[in-house]
């Protein structure tokens, strides 16, 4: 039910310094190449399905429990809209299905053109990609830049655009005009100028949607709504598009906010431009609806899909009797229990060491469906990262607390005593706060929590909110001085070690008037320093090496307490050939699918 | 919809308040409480109600040492090997009579101490909104003019909200931190607060009504030509005539408190986790109601039968208080 | 009674104006959601979150903020605008009131008929078993949650999961023009548990009400004229009795017409109830806002309404 949000990296400062294109994470393969995570027998997960030979036409059904979040392609930022978006939007560079670290060039027509000192960025567009109607025409360098442009146009409003394109000449000061640091001196060529030589985290995250392009005739006067409008009235570059009246409208033809949408064919869309081979005529989205009821649906009909996370009974209804219709992704990023580590009584590192020996993180991974979507989580680098296994794999660093994931009171105890109480319980007169979220099994994250620091000795007061309340208002927001957010997630949106660790755990990065993404306040020096130095390192496996020895040191210091690995479940029905997306939490393909 | 509508107070609609008048004042010998209560004994489905209330009541209080005798886990014992592989819980068996929930907590142990929650809140909560409805409504039936102008325009504004969604509002706004720099916590005391704020009304219109026609009676002119003062007059001569009927209509806001509380906690603003609470119990087993029907079962059956066994007392109460009425 | 009417208005209007300016101190002034914070999403930084400030108008003074809220209220009905759903709220209510509409009505028409037939023969039979079963029933279904009593339903008779697969299920609404036969099996439930706690009320209302009627001097004087007992009762008794279950009916549905949230929330009925709920759960304040004060909206209107047709109505009103 609660799908993990995507974050990425806000104020990254620098990204992996290699050359290329491809350099960013691209070893996943060779590094986590032991394919330490299993999945059980006779499941499909992405890396192992067919991307070709599907079956022309059909319609697929799409029965979704949550609705979108944006399906403007410059603010989208979330699974369920990057399915939409990715089937109708190209951005210059996009993930084929299968990986999670390998780029193709979509809008784009090859590789990046880097300069020497990484100042300076040269992408060359397609010739013959064309708007859908009522645009119609061919599309520009100039649409690109407008695109990227709205990046920085409050009405737009997109979350992660400083993130990665801060470096951009006049980026920071941008409000949606024209940034001085992007240009386009023919139809074809888009030029980006640096500031710092950052030209490789630009360049991979020009697989985010909002490279995606939008013209500047057509949009400007829906952008300058607050707020923007364009995305209720948005034109597509890919195979399919939102279905649209003849003005263009999508709101209320092709989208009805809370209850469905439908994306038809892109009568402009042409297949030789494009690595996607769009199988499908039609996808209906249908929203909202009972996830065991949605559940049953999909595996007992035909033509059916679910595109977020399907209930745990149903999970279970699949492996044992529909096993063929059911996908596991790993690498589906984490979940921990964030523990202030600058304010309250966490600020002692025994108390959570303690905390960590305790938490039954055994139990807390079984209230989320078991081992069949789940992985005990034993430090910060996730599977499919490169530097997870160089870290401890699966198992982990060997350290007391960290050694028996159904909780240890001894070891407890033993960490208890050495943060000053001789009993081995709690004893001072400080309540903790703990924040959690609702919606199925986050109170059961909360729930576990509470008891294991009541174990411990603590007055806790639990309260569940909103999960984007519970980011927003509580555990991103400093002031609050909340002691522990039971059910926080990452997902990097590279295969980099650094896109995993560096903005939830880098003291540097801590935002103090703002939405803040270090939820634990974690700030320690030495590890600050660490993360600086191996930020500047080239190479694959010597970023994978230098940030494995950082995850080391964020186990050592217990900066939170990892206890889930996620592996995504999606269920599909018996004539449906789907295909999941490695790179989106596993979430099904809509120009990959095809109907049987 | 049993809650904020005034169709939801039996017998609420029709002249009944004026007849209990009558009978407080036309006789004198024995007190209108001790008619009362004779009536009330002869009635053998309210008394069986009330001998439940006083079950529940027991259960409430001794929740701890019934869940022990019957060998049961505490409501807030978590045990991770009572649910299956994929964490679906187990269902009802010799060790766990109406089976476990999501974290292996025992559905037994919780509906018992949920009984507290239930009890507290339509106990505490009849309380205070009878206390605010019989004061501003002595008040307003005896000075009349501006006062009672007053109070029943802000009666007015409450009846126009409506309470559900905004008790939703206000606990989803006040989470966490509590609200007014802290006077408003999240948890029973917000539920507490928001069902005093919604149910006073009731108990103000009915007791303004009475009070304006007492306060035309002889034995009022006679203490006031006693000199005795307004406060006197309203607290010592009127409102010993008005136990009877206070009494009844608090017991039939009492059902209609615990429903209050329960959906609240079913829209997920209502006591703080682990606390057992009915209504968040039935809230937590919906997402898995078709493969767990223990689990919403359970909490619903003893909401239904402690709710009812409040309406047939009330039932009764009014039928002692309304003789006309008696079945 | 023309002026009656016009005061009746007047104070709805009054009353509206204090119920939005209570939402006001509610979602303003009170530490709940930041509309800027929903506005800038989850990785705003200072800067964004200012700009929208100002473009939104929070950063002027509270009362400046409130004036310009009551205006957009009251002269334009303009309820805000919801960034989770990127629409205007009113936009959002006017879309989901046919099923608001559907499900209120359906289940009023249910629970009235049902209800003062039960309650007629009740108090006609009085003291029969027919009766104290009729009653006995009556108090059991007021005494249910009808959330409770939903899930049961669901659990009992839903088509996709049900143990007897009869009606649709949760989330199977479809709107009355797109499809009339659906849009009627699918509400079947939902009006049948909606009815369910009302029709108790009412059989219990009309019981009482009737059975204070027949013992008037009206009746009597009407027996006394060799009048047959059916007529008495249905031409004399249910006509007098029915009043209050009048106004109990018009305030009933203008209650539940803002907040079934319970019954839309169990079968998933995309009514306003169920925006308020997920609007809740989204932390979208706007919309609480907005569904709160159009909810309020009807209880005022229904309220002025059975104000007027009772003093048509009562004969105590129109014969003196």
């Amino acid at each position: 039910m609660v799908a993990l949000m995507r974050r990425l990296a806000p104020g990254l400062l620098a990204g992996c310094a290699a050359v290329g294109l491809v350099a960013c994470g691209s070893s996943s393969s060779s590094s986590s190449g032991k394919s330490s995570i299993k999945v059980a027998a006779g499941i499909v997960t992405p890396s192992t399905e067919s991307l070709t030979g599907g079956k022309k036409g059909g319609t697929l059904t799409v029965l979704n429990h949550e609705d979108f979040e944006h399906i403007d392609p410059g603010s989208s930022y979330f699974a369920i809209d990057y399915e939409a978006v990715y089937a109708t939007q190209r951005p210059l560079y996009s993930y084929q299905p299968n990986t999670f670290s390998t780029v193709t060039p979509d809008m784009a027509e090859s590789a990046p053109e880097i300069s020497a000192d990484k100042k300076e960025i040269t992408v060359h567009i397609r010739h013959g990609v064309h708007f859908s109607p009522p645009v119609n025409r061919e599309v520009t360098s100039a649409d690109v830049a407008y695109a990227l442009d709205r990046g920085m146009n409050p009405n737009v409003a997109n979350p992660y655009f400083l993130g990665y394109f801060e470096s951009i000449e006049g980026a920071k000061k941008a409000t949606g005009g024209p940034i001085p640091g992007i240009t386009t001196p023919d139809k074809y060529t888009i030029k980006f100028k640096l500031t710092e030589p950052q030209a490789p985290i630009v360049v991979a995250a020009l697989v985010l949607p909002v490279s995606a392009a939008v013209p500047e005739e057509y949009a400007k006067k829906y952008d300058a709504k607050k707020p923007s409008e364009y995305g209720n009235y948005q034109v597509a570059t890919g195979p399919y598009m939102f279905k649209a009246d003849s003005s263009g409208k999508v709101l209320g033809v092709g989208y009805q906010p809370a209850k469905s949408a439908t994306l038809v064919r892109n009568p402009n869309w042409n297949p030789s431009t494009d690595h996607r081979p769009a199988y499908l005529d039609q996808i209906n989205i249908q929203i909202g609806g009972d996830t065991n009821v949605i559940g049953r649906q999909v595996l007992e009909g035909s033509g059916l899909v679910q595109n977020d996370t399907p209930a745990n009974s149903i999970v279970k209804l699949a492996y044992e009797h529909y096993r063929p219709q059911l996908e596991i992704s790993p690498g589906a990023g984490d979940h921990y229990v964030a523990v202030n580590n600058s304010h309250g009584v966490f600020t002692n590192v025994n108390l959570r060491k303690a905390f960590w020996a305790e938490l039954d993180r055994e139990a807390m991974d079984k209230a989320r469906g078991g081992a069949l979507v789940t992985n005990v989580m034993t430090h910060f680098l996730y599977p499919e990262i490169p530097g997870f296994e160089e870290a401890g794999g699966l198992e982990g660093p060997k350290l007391d607390y960290n050694e028996h994931p159904q909780g240890d009171q001894a070891v407890a105890e033993k960490y208890m005593k050495l943060a000053g109480f001789s009993t081995g319980k709690y004893t001072g007169s400080k309540t903790v706060q703990i924040v959690g979220s609702t919606g199925a099994p986050a109170p059961e994250d909360a729930e576990i929590t509470n008891q294991a620091l009541k174990n411990l000795g603590f007055h806790t007061h639990l309260n569940l909110v909103d999960q984007a309340t519970m980011y927003q208002k509580y555990c991103g927001n400093v002031a609050e001085e909340i002691d522990v957010c039971p059910s926080v997630g990452w997902i990097a949106d590279f295969g980099d070690p650094q896109a995993t660790l560096d903005v939830p755990f880098n003291g540097k990065l801590i935002i103090t008037n703002g939405t803040n993404s270090n939820w634990g306040q974690v700030n320690h020096p030495k590890i600050n320093k660490a993360m600086e130095e191996a930020s500047k390192i080239v190479g694959v496996s010597a970023r994978a090496t230098a940030w494995a020895k950082i995850d080391r040191e964020l186990v050592e210091e217990a900066v939170a307490v990892p206890y889930d690995w996620d592996k995504q479940p999606s269920i599909e029905s018996k004539n449906v050939a789907g295909v999941g997306d490695l790179w989106n939490i596993g979430s099904w393909d809509y120009s990959y699918t095809s109907l049987k | 919809m049993s809650i904020n509508t005034a169709g939801a107070l039996p017998g609420s609609g029709s002249g009944s308040d004026l007849e209990f008048l009558e009978l407080g004042g036309a006789i004198a010998a024995r007190s209108p409480l001790q008619l009362f209560w004779r009536r009330f004994r002869q009635d053998r489905v309210a008394l069986v109600s009330l001998g439940f209330i006083g079950l529940l009541v027991v259960i409430a209080l001794a929740a701890p040492l019934i869940v022990e005798v019957l060998g049961l886990p505490g409501p807030a014992t978590q045990n991770s090997n009572l649910t299956d592989a994929f964490g679906a819980p187990l269902g009802p068996s010799g060790a766990h009579p109406f089976g476990v929930d999501q974290l292996g907590q025992d559905v037994m142990s919780r509906v018992i101490y949920g009984t507290r929650v239930s009890l507290e809140v339509g106990i505490v909560g009849t309380a205070i909104s009878t206390f605010i409805g019989v004061t501003l409504g002595v008040l307003a039936g005896f000075y009349r003019g501006w006062v009672d102008t007053i109070f029943s325009r802000i009666a007015d504004v409450v009846l126009s909200i409506p309470l559900l969604l905004l008790g939703l509002g206000i606990g989803a706004a006040c989470a966490v931190r509590g609200c007014l720099s802290g006077t408003i916590q999240p948890g029973l005391g917000l539920i507490i607060f928001l069902i005093a704020m919604a149910n006073w009304t009731y108990v103000y219109r009915i007791v303004r009504g009475l009070v304006l026609s007492l306060r035309e009676r002889e034995f009022v002119d006679a203490s006031r030509a006693l000199g005795a003062s307004d406060l006197r007059i309203m607290f010592r001569e009127i409102l010993p005539n008005l136990v009877a009927p206070i009494i009844v209509y608090s017991s039939l806001l009492i059902p209609q408190n615990i429903l209050f509380e329960a959906a609240l906690s079913f829209l997920g603003v209502g006591v703080r986790p682990p606390t057992a609470s009915w209504g968040q119990m039935i809230a937590s087993a919906t997402p898995i109601f078709n493969t767990a029907w223990w689990y919403m079962t359970f909490p619903g059956v003893a909401l239904l039968l402690t709710v009812l066994a409040f309406n047939l007392l009330g039932d009764g109460l009014q039928d002692a208080l309304n003789p006309r009425y008696a079945r | 009674m023309s002026r009656y009417i016009v005061r009746r208005f007047l104070w709805g209007i009054l009353l509206l104006i204090v119920v939005s300016a209570l939402m006001f101190v509610l979602f303003r002034v009170l530490p709940t959601g930041d509309p800027a914070a929903l506005r800038a999403g989850r990785e705003a930084s200072h800067k964004l979150l200012l700009e929208i400030r100002h473009d939104l108008g929070l950063d002027k003074s509270l009362l400046t903020q409130f004036w310009q809220y009551m205006k957009e209220v009251f002269f334009h009905f303009n309820l805000g605008y919801s960034y989770y759903s990127s629409a205007p709220v009113k936009d959002l209510i006017k879309e989901r009131l046919p099923a608001s509409i559907s499900l209120v009505a359906g289940g009023a028409f249910i629970w009235l008929v049902s209800g003062v037939a039960v309650g007629i023969v009740s108090a006609v039979r009085r003291r029969t078993l027919l009766d104290r079963a009729s009653m006995g029933t009556a108090l059991v279904l007021v005494s249910a949650p009808e959330y409770w009593l939903g899930l049961i339903v669901l659990y009992l008779f839903a088509a996709d999961i049900g143990k007897v697969r009869i009606f649709p299920g949760a989330g199977t609404y479809v709107g009355l023009t797109s499809d009339p036969w659906k849009w009627f099996t699918s509400l079947l439930l939902p009006w049948l548990v909606v009815a369910a706690s009302n029709a108790a009320i009412y059989a219990r209302l009309m019981r009482g009400s009737l059975i204070d009627v027949m013992g008037e001097d009206y009746i009597r004087t009407a027996r006394a004229k060799g009048l047959s007992e059916r007529r008495v009762i249905l031409r004399h008794g249910v006509r007098a009795a029915i009043n209050p279950i009048v106004t109990i009916f018009g305030l009933d549905i203008g209650v539940l017409l803002g907040s079934a949230i319970l019954v839309e929330t169990v079968f998933n009925v995309p009514g306003i109830g169920r925006l308020n709920y997920d609007a809740i759960t989204h932390a979208d304040f706007p919309i609480v806002q907005g569904t709160v004060l159009a909810a309020a909206l009807f209880i005022v209107v229904a309220n002025i309404l059975v104000d007027i047709a009772y003093a048509y109505l009562d004969p105590r009103v129109r014969y003196s």
